[in-house]
């Protein structure tokens, strides 16, 4: 049936359970942290909380879709939702971003004597500027340690040029399921999406052999501001590819449930963003972080 | 070169922003805007990382050799 009016949902209890969900996680992490014993239970307990309401809500969400209860307000703010959520992924990656080129382009060269030389040298004596930094100055210096190091970056043609050219590939394969759903090619959407799930899973397993690599090179998060920020990008990068492939998922199910048509499918749209962008902040990285 | 190549990659994020546009828009004429910039950022991305692996192996770019300020 077709509703004139905004849809508006009576009695959910979604947003209880989600802030009794939040309020666990947050409550196990801050304990975890100061090592209590049932802090780790107490957030895994949270997280599973959370996992379920986004799972109910979502699916609550999409019951109401194809039930015909939305009218074209409710598209709109769906389309004004999911901007405004893809404009807070562009500033968190951009703070990042300038994180990385801040140290690497301005403070590690100034520390260096470079410039004008106001951020003198003698701020930590013998210190020269390299990249990658691995080590915090101060605390190295403190102890003696020289601050040039040996440690050299992953090798750009090995397994970030290889994930490069698997993420790519996805985006190529996930055009193509998006051409077929416009023109109404069911069996190439899914063999598409299909496709595009599948690159996605094997660029989580590189990136994972990646990390015990760099791990067993001795970079750990710990490791200078270099460490920090590679583990900070990549890793939240990751975590935004694991999302994406769990939404492409959702949506390989939606479709062969038969919820999109050529003309209506505003969560094939969002989701095919998403991974698009997730994409090109992978060409990021491998420009700024194993590049240039 | 290096500017080059984030030339190019701004370009990508200009495609990007334009498919959210189409997104925002919706309709047959967001819905075909928001395809069209998708397509043209992903055969830019495609484009970039060839000419990135064709610079580095004849040597026009060198890994992690970016720097704006002279070191004394």
């Amino acid at each position: 049936m077709s509703n004139e009016k905004y849809y508006v949902p009576h009695g959910t209890y979604w947003p209880i359970i989600g802030s009794i969900g939040i309020s666990t996680l947050f409550i196990g992490f801050a304990n975890q942290m100061h090592d209590v014993s049932w802090g780790w239970p107490v957030m895994v307990l949270g997280f599973a909380i959370v996992a379920f309401m986004m799972f109910g809500w979502l699916g609550t969400v999409v019951a109401e879709s194809v039930g015909g209860f939305y009218n074209p307000q409710v598209d709109r703010s769906f389309r004004w939702g999911m901007s405004w959520f893809i404009f807070s992924e562009v500033m968190f990656f951009a703070a990042f971003f300038g994180a990385l080129l801040y140290a690497r382009v301005l403070s590690v060269p100034w520390l260096g004597g470079a410039d004008n030389n106001v951020f003198t040298p003698e701020l930590w004596e013998g210190f020269k500027a390299t990249w990658p930094l691995i080590s915090t100055p101060g605390e190295v210096g403190q102890n003696g340690v020289s601050f040039s190091t040996n440690f050299k970056l992953v090798d750009t043609w090995g397994l970030p040029a290889i994930n490069t050219g698997l993420l790519l590939t996805s985006g190529v394969t996930l055009t193509y399921a998006h051409h077929a759903l416009r023109a109404g090619h069911r069996n190439a959407l899914i063999t598409w999406m299909l496709a595009t799930i599948a690159l996605g899973v094997i660029f989580l397993g590189f990136q994972i052999t990646e990390y015990g690599h760099a791990y067993h090179d001795g970079l750990k998060l710990t490791s200078g501001i270099y460490g920090s920020t590679f583990y900070l990008l990549t890793g939240f990068h990751g975590f935004h590819v694991t999302v994406g492939v769990i939404m492409l998922t959702v949506i390989l199910y939606r479709i062969q449930k038969g919820h999109f048509n050529m003309e209506n499918h505003f969560a094939f749209e969002g989701v095919a963003w998403y991974w698009h962008f997730v994409d090109v902040v992978w060409l990021g990285l491998f420009i700024f972080v194993y590049w240039i | 070169m290096n500017l080059f190549v984030i030339a190019i990659l701004g370009l990508i994020f200009v495609f990007l922003g334009s498919a959210v546009i189409g997104l925002l828009r919706g309709g047959k004429a967001g819905s075909d805007r928001m395809f069209k910039a998708l397509r043209m950022r992903i055969i830019l991305s495609v484009l970039l990382f060839a000419f990135l692996l064709f610079a580095g192996s004849v040597g026009w770019i060198e890994p992690n050799s970016f720097n704006l300020l002279p070191t004394q």
